[in-house]
């Protein structure tokens, strides 16, 4: 449902608000676009920040940051949790990863020194910066970079979505002490933004040894990052602390504590009543203020993630393409956008946003027709009418309308606010059946099957070969991340294709084409670009003077996902 | 030992201030019980009413958020997704008073016709059902009825089901105690030196005098069904796909910035829901008060 | 009796939860129906042998009550390595208790002052209308109670924080836990004023007061050094009772004002189906519950020697 999924219970389930995405990040989404052209005056383009670079202050070192979360997390470690949004924020303060996102939106080293694929772009080997270690004392090598490759591989949750592009075995050899060569599937051109996502972070062998032994460490991450683990109370706070020694400049702040509040409104009270330093959200009203706000520095993005419907197709009556054509003419999407997105997120209409190279401006998201769903209904239940849906257990149609399930996350006001409009809207054509879930529930569930329609949110990879495992046949199975479950192998070669090439006109005429496939499945409808920001308040500066050391400026927020290596407080 | 408490003995005596209006229920008994009959007609006939649909969108194109005050279009305002507040409140009557109903009546049944046994028969039986309550009454409500929830789903029925289940203890406690107290009674003696059945004693002579006590205890019993359905809906947790004060009253509350913002959305259904619990509380209070009935074993 | 009430609740949750639900699915997720995958394979026998899914349901219930009444509540359903359930419940316990303790505290505070207050003007306007407020006290649900505590004194006048900080220092938790204790505490006074207020009409007829009274002994001296203290069995009942109903209280306030008690865990827990962490959290509250009863007994025979239980 897309455009905020959120409970009013202040509970860890929320978080997995963001496992459903979370997978989208595992697959490397903690970013835009990385071609983007420096995006307009849309309202959705990333602030001026130089607001905080102008004031050109020498940094100050000490204070604690607070940084309120718009969900906890349910671990920390890299290599079993799925990491959502809040996952990321506060993973980055502690792990590294391998390259980061540069400003002008390219790929480059952080822990690693250099990449460099093999003549046919299947295997790519990774040189590692010497000297660099962990926050127990171990060093960062060859063997601590495979020890966690293949621990997030053979994970059996984060693992799905590693799997498909790598061999069994030998997906990550150490070549010496400080070089790994990765071996792929598939030739790939674009793989180093693999390694910015949670695929990069670099946990402690040490450590990873101690939580296989000790599950309660995963709530105690360690890494090499600006900051080390110093406490956590779940569902309330967790606190970092300075890494006096870190290998890529000096930290300035003593401590950073993170604050789960999963009401948006609570949230941005504390933030005004100097109760938070920072924060991140996708609560539309939250964001108005935010904007209207003049001493408040925002970072916004709203080109790496997109809100939709999501139909499975494996199952009567949605294999049937009418029937889910139908369902996005019916859909109200204008009512959706007015009512729960207030108008202040972009309208979707594919899965890449108008400044992307990728856009393709042929492609119309079909919705707010229901008359056009009337006739393709009427078909397909005159042919198919007594077909059963297995998830119901009842025939297809019954008087004409077509029997569904919609699944939704619960409780949550907002949930239950965007479910009553879609079954309003849809309505017309079909018999709703909700089935109302907890987050986990809905992903597992979503995962095997077992859903006809829900509402999702993923998709926009820092590189767009990164979203192909949500939509390649080699992602269906019992256990899917190809949640449609819908398989055409002219999508397969489109994106293969294009990740596989170094031409940008053949790329981007790939990934126009792959716009167009999606939208003639008709599996998914768009609803909306979620749009994200990070707010800081004016004493906080120098969040986005972050430099690899080579001196490369990166990119400092995406997705609801800012780094604090730099950043500092004046007091 | 035993966990079998000191129970609440509250106004033994008939409270001074109640003196003056002995016998009589009073005005204010009348206008709840008025209060009460505008609710069930509400209730009933909401569809008949010349009130809005209840889940109708009142946008109005170029005007900034949906919400909007009360008006005299809608009287008390229109929610989030301007749905008109006052007719979803009337709608909301609907789930609270079905839902108080249904439970009330089941507990009354089960608990009252476990109690009587209890209280007549004494011995192994008195024993089982007696611990049967108590183990109930070691659940806090709330905490009983959640659990339920989850584990089962969340119709109508089941929800007024679960909240029945918790009115079975107080009142299979109260119904066993006035049963004990009127089967040493003389009338009971003597019917049974004729040689009345059981059956015939327990239906023709003790019901009748458990039933009024009963009576009282079931308007308050209704109210706390009343409000743990709210609780229940507040927490996202009752009955599906229905307009429900408490989930109308979660709407409103799910942030504070609502709250600040739009207090209608939240505060017009908390009215109504007081209103109605406050009326069956009072209606109940005088139903005892003229009964006088002593609240043992509640 | 306590013993094996409690042993009949815990048989009974723990039943329900079992019967009712999945545990290897909750535990495991997709994974627990992945049986072609041997390292799934792997995992869901890991998970059986930790959790004992694959012993028989009283077997199972053995393991768990002998863990349980050892201090060990099992291990939170969950891959992620989230703490034990003993050492969530004890990081969760003490804000409940606290919060109850001063809900307990205010209503206590308040209502025997206003007990005096009515008691010594019966029947007059005061009284009367303090009997109408406890009315409208009792009738408020907790939830709307709230709500509107919090919308007037956090959100209009701003007296009071929004939400509770676990890592502020103590004094600062206490006092945002106050207008949350206000919420238990308000409708819980209204119940013991009405109480206290009746007892206290009935006691100041009484011979004795008629006679200290008489001998010109001042009214507040009547009312604190005699009076009240006939009331006081009723009363510590009453407060012993209302712990009881305070409890399910605290789950809606807790929610609210986002405290981590263990009200807002059971929601939580509930929710995800995390049946460990249900049945610790129902078993703490019965037995709680089960020993304040007890508790109330003994105070009760030795406040007055005349009861002989």
């Amino acid at each position: 449902m897309g455009i905020k999924e959120r409970s009013t219970q202040r509970r860890r389930g929320v978080a997995f608000a963001a496992a459903a995405l979370s997978l989208a990040l595992i697959a490397g989404a903690c970013s835009s676009d990385s071609d983007t052209e420096p995006v307009g005056t849309t309202g959705a383009s990333t602030d001026d920040t130089t607001t905080v670079t102008e004031v050109a202050a020498t940094p100050v070192d000490g204070g604690t940051l607070r940084y309120g979360l718009e969900a906890d997390v349910d671990g920390l470690n890299p290599t079993t949790s799925a990491f959502s949004a809040p996952g990321y924020v506060m993973g980055h303060a502690v792990f590294d990863t391998l390259a980061r996102v540069a400003e002008d939106g390219s790929i480059v080293p952080y822990l690693a020194e250099s990449f460099t694929p093999s003549a046919d772009f299947k295997s790519w080997t990774v040189k590692l910066r010497p000297g660099i270690k962990f926050h127990d004392g171990a060093d960062l090598n060859a063997d601590a970079v495979v020890k966690a490759f293949l621990l997030q591989q053979g994970a059996a949750l984060v693992g799905l979505a590693v799997r498909p592009f790598y061999p069994e075995t030998d997906a990550a050899v150490k070549i010496d002490d400080l070089t790994v060569q990765f071996n792929q599937l598939d030739a790939n051109q674009y793989w180093p933004s693999a390694l910015t996502s949670q695929l990069g972070m670099m946990p402690s062998p040490l450590w990873l040894d101690a939580a296989a032994a000790d599950p309660t460490l995963n709530q105690k991450p360690v890494g090499t990052g600006p900051f080390m683990f110093d406490s956590r109370t779940a569902d309330n706070v967790t606190r970092f602390v300075k890494n006096p020694s870190y290998w890529n400049g000096s930290v300035h702040l003593d401590a950073v504590e993170f604050y789960p509040v999963p009401d948006s409104a609570d949230l941005l009270d504390l933030f005004n009543n100097d109760g938070l330093d920072a924060l991140h959200t996708t609560d539309q009203t939250a964001i108005k203020d935010l904007k209207d706000n003049g001493t408040v520095t925002n970072l916004l993005d709203d080109t790496a993630e997109e809100s939709f419907q999501m139909i499975n197709s494996q199952n009567p009556p949605f294999d049937d393409v009418r029937v889910r054509q139908a369902l996005a003419y019916a859909t109200p999407k204008a009512k959706i956008l007015e009512l729960i997105g207030l108008g202040v997120s972009r309208p979707a209409d594919q899965m890449f946003t108008p400044e992307s190279p990728f856009f393709n401006p042929a492609v119309k998201q079909d919705a707010d027709e229901p008359d056009k769903a009337l006739p393709l209904v009427a078909a397909y239940c005159a042919e198919k009418g007594t077909t059963i849906n297995p998830l119901l257990n009842k025939p297809t149609c019954t008087d004409g309308k077509v029997n569904m399930e919609y699944q939704f996350v619960g409780p949550s006001v907002v949930g239950l606010r965007t479910t009553e409009i879609f079954e309003e809207g849809w309505s017309v054509a079909f018999n709703i059946t909700r089935d109302e879930v907890n987050q986990q529930d809905h992903i597992q569930q979503n995962a095997l099957g077992q859903s006809n329609v829900i509402g999702w949110r993923q998709f926009g990879a820092i590189d767009p070969w990164a979203d192909s495992v949500w939509l390649l046949c080699r992602t269906v199975g019992p256990i899917s991340l190809n949640w449609p479950r819908y398989c055409d192998p002219a999508r397969d070669t489109l994106l293969l294709d294009a990740q596989n090439t170094d031409d940008p006109a053949k790329r981007s005429e790939n990934y126009k084409a792959l716009a167009q496939n999606m939208h003639d499945a008709y599996t998914y409808i768009f609803i909306n670009h979620t749009l994200w920001t990070n707010s800081f308040n004016e004493n906080v500066r120098g969040t986005c003077d972050i430099k690899t050391l080579e001196g490369v400026a990166l990119k400092c927020s995406n997705a609801g996902l800012t780094f604090l290596d730099t950043t500092w407080l004046d007091q | 030992m035993s966990t079998q408490t000191p129970t609440t003995t509250e106004a033994a005596a008939p409270e001074p201030g109640e003196a003056a209006t002995k016998k009589t229920l009073g005005i204010g008994f009348w206008v709840c019980i008025g209060w009460l009959l505008v609710m069930v007609f509400v209730a009933v006939f909401a569809t008949r009413l010349p009130i809005p649909d209840p889940k109708f969108n009142f946008i109005e194109p170029g005007q900034a958020g949906p919400s909007k005050g009360p008006s005299t279009a809608h009287w008390f305002g229109t929610d989030k997704d301007a749905r008109d507040v006052f007719a979803r409140t009337m709608y909301g009557a609907r789930v609270s008073l079905t839902v108080g109903f249904i439970a009330i009546v089941f507990g009354m049944f089960v608990g009252g016709t476990l109690g009587i046994l209890a209280g007549f028969f004494r011995g192994w039986i008195d024993r089982i059902f007696s611990f049967m309550f108590l183990v109930l009454l070691s659940f806090p409500s709330l905490v009983l009825a959640i659990m339920l929830t989850a584990l089962l789903d969340r119709k109508l029925f089941t929800i007024s089901m679960i909240l029945g289940v918790l009115a079975v203890a107080p009142v299979g406690r109260l119904a066993r105690a006035t049963t004990m107290q009127y089967a040493e009674r003389e009338f009971v003696i003597a019917a049974r030196s004729l040689g009345a059945k059981n059956k015939r004693i327990i239906v023709r002579e003790l019901l009748p005098n458990v039933a009024i006590p009963m009576s009282a205890l079931a308007l308050l019993g209704m109210a706390v069904a009343i409000v743990a359905e709210g609780g229940l809906a507040f927490l996202g947790l009752s009955v599906e796909r229905s307009i429900t004060w408490g989930g109308m009253i979660q709407l409103g509350s799910d942030s504070s910035k609502t709250l600040q913002n739009q207090p209608w959305i939240a505060f017009f259904p908390i009215g109504v829901l007081f209103l109605t619990v406050f009326a069956l509380n009072f209606a109940g209070d005088r139903v005892r008060t003229y009964f006088d009935v002593k609240e043992t074993s509640l | 009796m306590a013993i094996t009430l409690l042993f009949a609740v815990s048989a009974l949750t723990f039943g329900a939860m079992n019967v009712l639900g999945d545990p290897l699915f909750n535990i495991l997720g997709p994974i627990a129906r992945d049986t072609s995958n041997p390292k799934s394979v792997k995992l869901i026998e890991k998970a059986k042998n930790d959790y004992n899914l694959d012993k028989p349901l009283p077997i199972r219930y053995g393991l768990w009550i002998s863990g349980f009444v050892r201090g060990d509540m099992g291990v939170q359903f969950s891959t992620d390595g989230q703490p034990p359930v003993t050492e969530l419940l004890k990081e969760r316990i003490p804000r409940t208790v606290t919060l109850l303790i001063l809900g307990q505290l205010i209503a206590v505070l308040v209502s025997i002052p206003w007990a005096l207050l009515s008691a010594s003007r019966a029947d007059k306007f005061v009284d009367r209308l303090s009997t109408a407020t406890t009315f409208m006290l009792v009738a408020l649900p907790g939830f709307a109670l709230a709500i509107i505590l919090k919308y007037l004194f956090a959100i209009r006048l701003g007296w009071f924080p929004l939400t509770y900080r676990a890592l502020d220092p103590l004094q600062t938790r206490l006092f945002q836990m106050l207008l949350p204790g206000f919420v238990i505490g308000l409708p819980a006074a209204a119940i013991y004023q009405r109480l206290l207020r009746t007892d206290l009409i009935t006691t100041l007829q009484e011979d004795f007061i008629l006679m200290a009274r008489s001998k010109g002994v001042s009214k507040p001296r009547i009312l604190f050094k005699h009076a009240l203290r006939p009331s006081m069995f009723s009363f510590i009942t009453v407060v012993g009772l209302t712990t009881g109903a305070l409890i399910g209280g605290s789950i809606v306030v807790e929610t609210v004002f986002r405290i981590p008690g263990i009200g807002s865990t059971l929601v939580e827990a509930v929710l995800r189906h995390d049946f460990p962490v249900v049945l610790a959290i129902v078993m703490i509250v019965a037995t709680a519950f089960v020993l304040i009863n007890l508790l109330i007994d003994v105070v009760y025979t030795i406040i007055d020697p005349r009861v002989h239980r």
